[in-house]
């Protein structure tokens, strides 16, 4: 929110003077307003018009209570014509001390540059001052307006840029006829993290509904192949973009928050728990619900109530009992075998996400309640499971690391040479690079590369480890 | 606890110190790093290269560049002298005006600065924020008072030397520090040092006030120069500003105030200042001579060497009435509760636990439950901090070193205190400990305990792996190199203790576990437990709620002329019990439509019985004998059409019906009508016994989670997110299976000895299973099962008093020290519980 916005300019005479402000009194008083300003001038106006060093550039400062920021560009504009031989003026914004500032700076630094502009090819602003005065000397003469106006005055000027900026955060102000000024407030982002090989985006957003003709062509072929399951080296491979140019489109959608970046899924790959499962367990929004819909083989289609009470279908007690004693979760299933989607339950899904565990790959995991008689190919999708879980910060890929003691000695004093014609799996082993990494990167499989590392050149036994972290 | 903002050398760019005088005006006194880079202007960085400002910049920022240069040499300089210019020689220009190095600062004339950063005096003592793109200057302002004298009266303090007159120096009084940062008693102690350092110089020479307003300098702003990156601004100077800038304000306000300090270091180095000007001589000489001649400028390159750092900043002042010592630090949490969203970010390498996040609010209160689950890990080598104590003693010097030689990153602070054979006292225990934890010299972890499982942390940072190698090499020698040992410790999760060879090793095991907490390599491995409701108790529960709701209605229907009232007792359980059956399943149809009056009275009656009742393992045949109302009446299985010809009469004869006196028609309308309805609930009462006897009779199993009966299929286990909490059903499914675990006997046990050992594997959530290779296998399932009746009790006992922590949040891991008990009796007691439990794991 735009508290203030405000013109000053230096007098050679009277000095920094605020000319145009609005609303009305909030920098200066003025007739007529009994509404004390924001704050007092007199102790901000040297930075409002500071020293000439500190001129042209985007000046913030806060006022002393700490409430509000004034915003300004200073602007000098050195020219024989004018007393002294220099106009100086700022136009400035007031705005809370707790917003964020970043969208405002924009702002500020377009109209000085456009009124700066104007300045120097009409005199806009030096013209204008013989109409206009500076506010303390209206109020001497009454507010008398003097002379014809052919334009706009600056002060409703602001008040629209004002308006306009905080009812719909960009405005479009013709000045005169040949100049308009143009404003939108951005949010600013942070630079997103760099987009790897081995990442896999996730669209957050359906791509094909926003996209058009008009966008960029290499990210029209990116993302029509982002698909939940390919990683970004797959990507550009089957876009025929060039791996730089894809994850320069992809980070491009990182910016605007539209995709996440996943890890590639594997059966022999790990995942654990961490402590947003707790937010899982206890359903917080409905989450067991919606990772039902978007986990249970083929149970999105159907609207059907979650498992008929099993008491009417015959089939239902019959594959319980041949699940032997040990379905300790089975019961809870709907039995049913036949066609169509099923529903997990609740209970059992949130079996399913708790019994990741460190040390334990998907297979075993899968294992392991296959063993226990329930049979979770047929019923959940479990790549979507993993996935579910490490969008809602329920899971996270414990990744797979290679060690070289040798290596990390060399690189702890400062040895490490590259080896030209060497081992290409050496740079690797330093304990930063995941497998996902090196699968992507030299197209090996994991067993590939366990068997390259076995047979690894220069080490002695026991040299290479594989860390999971 | 998020990271802040930390300061580093790309976004804390210096620190000045800039003074006024009331005659003379501003001067720039001093800034460190002699070099403060001109920043460019906004665009320069990579990362504001993306902001379209490009064309404003072009009309406007290019042609200014070298504004600064210009106003203080109007002669034109060639920018390429300027650009090649070391900012370390004087440079003469062609008109002969000289250009000093020390005059420019960040690319600005210092005549200009000193005047920017002087601001007025409404500006005393509080945040003073100028950006000039991109350059941000944070301060805090100090200006004398208003009377224009810096100097306090002293004999007023030297008398009562107590807490009050401390809190007159604000720079140091705990009272005005920030709560957050202030860490319990180092504001005292503060306050101390100042306050003993002046006692031991004696009275000073009365204040010549003439003198001080001759020195006459009205104000002085230690300026902090921070480019921060657009986004973190606001972070970075809220940061800034509250641990740094503003204490160090603070601590030279009070030296100021002492002893005239700034202003007399101020003119000493102002003096050298000028002498080198006219002498032209190299700026880092210079630099180097006042830095060794000045204590001012020397606590200014403290600072900004440390802060830059994100180290901790002790500020020596050598005023003329001794040492004042101060320390400054930005604190950083030393943990993180989850994975950070950037894995190479500054959260990198942090130790994660949840230990702290997960502890409710109203533990955090109760001192003693920090002091169970909490012990001390020090960052450094005992006998160093020994050392540094020494160094520096006080009244506590003695009693810290005694605490610094009893913790053990095993014990409790709890245990430590008992150690210490009560040298110390809880109080002071938390108090040190806080100490240490505050100055970064120790972090509060969960004691360290060879049964519990430890794993690489997620987050450590790898890129230290090579120099963290070597490290380790050097300091166990004979042990297994670190990657092989992460390696280990990382391949499956096991109890620590089984890395360990053999019993000898355990010492060392220990302190090699403690190293590599300390580095953030490795982080407990939690277990975290809910109560799982199995289907055949919630149908236990049902039923006999339902049972008991039938029978209070029949006698309701016989007994109408005396008006249905409940218990007493019940009244007051209604709208807890209320509160449960709102959240119940849809299980009976039947109880949905009772009123709230008979659920309660409902409840009780369960209550009592799942208290009073001795339970019997046979499955009951009718629940009658337990749930009939005492009075001798009908059981509920008797043919229902036999209730509807008792009931009438006694209905029709309600007091209020016989007083109103209504003509006959009327009377005999509204005991037809009055028939009706009883005749209506009779029946449905009839129906719903009918139905209510024909339903599968509740049956106790061994094992409730494998309970496949026909009349629990579609049934989903009911998970309780916080037994202690439980309300309404939920505490009466807690009681029911208190009740099985207590009824666990002889019978069972007997047959349950063969079944056991297949069903645990079976059943996943056990605690055996998931504790991969824990040594309680199935041997000891065995030992269970014949467990007598007295171990049964036990684990019910256990079952009530650990129930609170099955709340997800608890770590099972520390119900041994927050209950005082032994490890492994703990794990027996909680194996016996694990099919009613639902574990996760995770830190």
């Amino acid at each position: 929110m735009i508290q203030g916005i405000f013109y000053a300019r230096f007098f050679p005479q009277q000095g920094t003077k605020i000319v145009a402000q609005s609303p009305p009194g909030c920098i200066v008083p003025v007739h007529g307003v009994d509404k004390p300003c924001l704050f007092d001038f007199n102790v901000l106006q040297e930075y409002i018009i500071p020293r000439k060093a500190f001129c042209n550039r985007y000046i913030t400062i806060n006022d002393p209570e700490g409430k509000y920021s004034v915003l300004g560009f200073p602007v000098s504009i050195p020219n024989p014509r004018y007393d002294r031989n220099e106009f100086i003026f700022n136009f400035g914004v007031v705005v809370d001390n707790d917003i964020d500032q970043v969208p405002y700076e924009r702002v500020v630094r377009r109209l000085a540059v456009t009124f700066a502009e104007m300045e120097k090819q009409s005199g806009y602003l030096s013209q204008d001052h013989d109409r206009h005065p500076p506010v303390d000397e209206q109020q001497e003469r009454g507010g008398r307006v003097i002379g014809s106006y052919r334009r706009r005055p600056i002060e409703s000027l602001l008040e629209i840029i004002k308006e306009d900026l905080n009812n719909y955060g960009e405005c479009m102000i013709p000045v005169d006829d040949a100049n308009t000024i143009n404003m939108k407030l951005f949010p600013h982002h942070p630079t997103p993290p760099e987009v790897k090989g081995w990442h896999v985006p996730v669209a957050k957003m359906k791509f094909a509904d926003v996209v058009d003709p008009t966008w960029d062509l290499t990210m029209q072929r990116v993302i029509a192949h982002i698909d939940g399951v390919s990683d970004v080296r797959r990507i550009a491979y089957a876009a025929d973009v060039s791996l730089e140019l894809t994850q320069l489109a992809l980070r491009h959608l990182l910016y605007y928050d539209t995709i996440l970046l996943l890890d590639i899924f594997f059966f022999g790959a790990c995942y654990a728990p961490r402590p947003g499962i707790h937010d899982f367990i206890a359903n917080v929004g409905g989450m067991v619900d919606e990772c039902a819909h978007y986990v249970c083989v083929g149970a999105a289609s159907h609207g059907a109530p979650p498992l008929d009470q099993g008491t009417g279908t015959s089939a239902g007690g019959s594959v319980g009992a041949g699940e032997g004693p040990g379905s300790s979760g089975s019961n809870s299933m709907d039995p049913n075998g036949g066609a169509g989607g099923h529903r997990v339950s609740n209970y059992m899904l949130t079996k399913l996400m708790t019994t990741f565990c460190v040390g334990k790959t998907v297979m075993e995991w899968l294992k392991g309640h296959m063993d226990a008689g329930f049979d979770v190919l047929r019923f959940v999708d479990v790549r979507r499971l993993v996935q579910f879980g490490v969008i809602k910060g329920c899971l996270y890929r414990v990744h797979k690391y290679v060690v070289s003691k040798q290596y990390l000695a060399q690189l702890a004093t400062g040895q490490a040479v590259p080896m030209a014609g060497g081992d290409p799996l050496q740079k690797y082993m330093d304990g930063c690079h995941s497998f996902d990494q090196i699968i992507t990167e030299q197209n090996l499989a994991d067993a590939e590369i366990m068997n390259k590392l076995k047979s690894f050149p220069s080490s002695g036994v026991g040299d290479i480890t594989v860390i999971y972290r | 606890m998020a990271l802040p903002v930390l300061p580093s050398p790309s976004n804390f760019l210096g620190v000045a110190l800039v003074i006024n005088r009331s005659r003379d005006g501003p001067r720039f006194v001093f800034h460190y790093p002699q070099l403060v880079p001109a920043q460019g202007l906004s665009g320069a960085r990579p990362e504001c290269g993306k902001d379209a400002d490009d064309d404003d910049d072009l009309l406007l920022a290019r042609p200014s560049r070298l504004d600064g240069f210009e106003a203080s040499a109007p002669s034109v300089l060639h920018p390429d002298n300027l650009a090649q210019w070391n900012h370390d020689d004087h440079l003469v220009t062609e008109s002969g005006t000289q250009i000093v190095p020390w005059e420019h600062v960040a690319g600005f004339p210092t005549k200009d600065l000193e005047n920017i950063l002087t601001p007025a005096r409404a500006y005393h003592k509080r945040l003073f924020q100028v950006s000039l793109d991109p350059l941000y200057c944070v301060s805090y302002p100090i200006y004398v008072p208003e009377n224009g004298v810096w100097r306090k009266k002293k004999r007023q303090q030297r008398k009562d030397a107590g807490a009050a007159a401390r809190r007159d120096d604000e720079g140091v009084a705990p009272g005005d520090a920030d709560p957050a940062s202030r860490s319990g008693e180092r504001g005292v102690s503060e306050a101390d040092q100042f306050e003993g350092r002046d006692s031991a110089k004696g009275t000073p020479k009365t204040p010549d006030e003439a003198e001080d307003k001759k020195s006459s300098m009205t104000m002085f702003n230690l300026v902090f120069f921070l480019n921060p990156r657009k986004h973190e601004v606001k972070d970075l100077v809220d940061v800034m500003f509250v641990h740094i800038i503003k204490k160090i304000n603070k601590a030279y306000k009070y030296c100021q105030q002492r002893s005239d300090f700034v202003w007399k270091e101020s003119k000493k180095i102002l003096a050298l200042k000028d002498k080198g000007r006219e002498d032209k001589r190299n700026m880092s000489a210079l630099w180097e001579d006042i830095l060794q001649n000045s204590s001012l400028a020397q606590s200014m390159q403290d600072i900004y060497e440390a802060v830059s750092q994100n180290k901790i900043a002790a500020l020596q002042l050598e005023t003329i009435e001794g040492m004042v010592t101060h320390s400054v630090q930005i604190p950083v949490p030393f943990h993180i509760s989850d994975l950070p969203q950037d894995l190479e970010g500054d959260e990198c390498g942090l130790w994660m636990t949840t230990a702290n996040s997960l502890i409710s609010d109203e533990a955090v209160e109760e001192p003693s439950y920090l002091d169970k689950n909490f012990g001390l890990l020090l960052l450094a080598d005992e006998k160093k901090i020994s050392a540094e104590l020494q160094g520096d003693p006080d009244d506590a010097t003695v009693s810290m070193i005694e605490f610094v030689r009893h913790c053990k990153p095993t014990l409790s602070f709890y245990q430590v205190g008992q150690q210490s054979s009560n040298v110390l006292t809880p109080a002071q225990v938390r108090k040190y400990a806080q100490h240490f934890i505050y100055w970064r010299r120790a972090i509060a972890i969960p004691p360290l305990h060879a049964r519990d499982m430890y794993i690489v942390n997620p987050n450590c940072d790898m890129r230290k792996l090579p120099q963290a190698t070597a490290r380790w090499a050097r300091q166990f020698p004979l042990l297994p190199a670190l990657p092989n040992f992460l390696a280990e410790l990382s391949v499956a999760p096991r109890p620590y203790k089984l890395h360990c060879p053999s019993k000898a090793h355990r010492p060392v095991y220990m302190a090699m576990l403690a190293w590599l907490m300390r580095g953030g390599w490795v982080t407990q491995l939690c277990t975290f437990a809910y109560v799982v409701v199995w289907p055949e108790v919630i149908y236990e529960v049902e039923y006999a709620l339902e049972a008991e709701d039938i029978a209070r209605s029949k006698r309701s229907q016989t007994d109408a002329n005396i008006p249905p009232s409940p218990p007493a007792g019940a009244a007051a359980l209604g709208d807890v019990a209320v509160a449960g059956f709102g959240i119940s399943s849809s299980f009976l149809s039947l109880t949905t439509d009772d009123e709230p009056s008979d659920l309660a009275s409902s409840v009780t009656t369960l209550r009592d019985l799942s208290l009073s009742h001795s339970h019997s393992l046979a499955p009951r045949q009718s629940p009658d004998p337990d749930l009939s109302p005492p009075s001798p009446r009908r059981t509920l299985s008797d043919p229902p059409s036999h209730t509807t010809p008792h009931t009438n009469p006694s209905l029709a004869m309600t007091p209020v019906a016989a007083s109103q006196q209504p003509t006959a028609a009327e009377q005999a309308a509204e005991k037809a009508r009055l028939e009706r309805i009883a005749d209506k609930a009779a029946r449905e009462l009839a129906e719903r016994a009918t139905a209510h006897a024909r339903k599968a009779v509740p049956e106790q199993t061994a094992h409730p989670s494998v309970n496949a009966a026909k009349h629990l299929v579609g049934m989903s286990p009911h998970i309780i997110l916080d037994a202690k909490k439980a309300t309404g059903k939920e505490s009466l499914y807690l009681s029911a299976i208190e009740k099985r675990l207590r009824g666990r006997s002889a019978a069972v046990a007997s047959s349950a000895a063969a079944k056991m050992p297949r069903d645990r594997n079976v059943s996943n959530n056990s605690i055996n299973s998931n504790r991969g290779g824990a040594p309680v296998g199935a041997g000891k399932q065995g030992r269970d099962a014949h467990a007598s009746a007295k171990d049964d009790g036990r684990v019910a006992d256990a079952w009530g008093k650990f129930s609170k922590y099955f709340n997800g949040q608890s770590a099972l891991e520390r119900i041994a020290l927050q209950e005082d008990m032994k490890r492994k009796d703990v794990w027996n007691l909680l194996t016996a519980m694990s099919e009613y439990l639902l574990c996760v794991r995770h830190w």
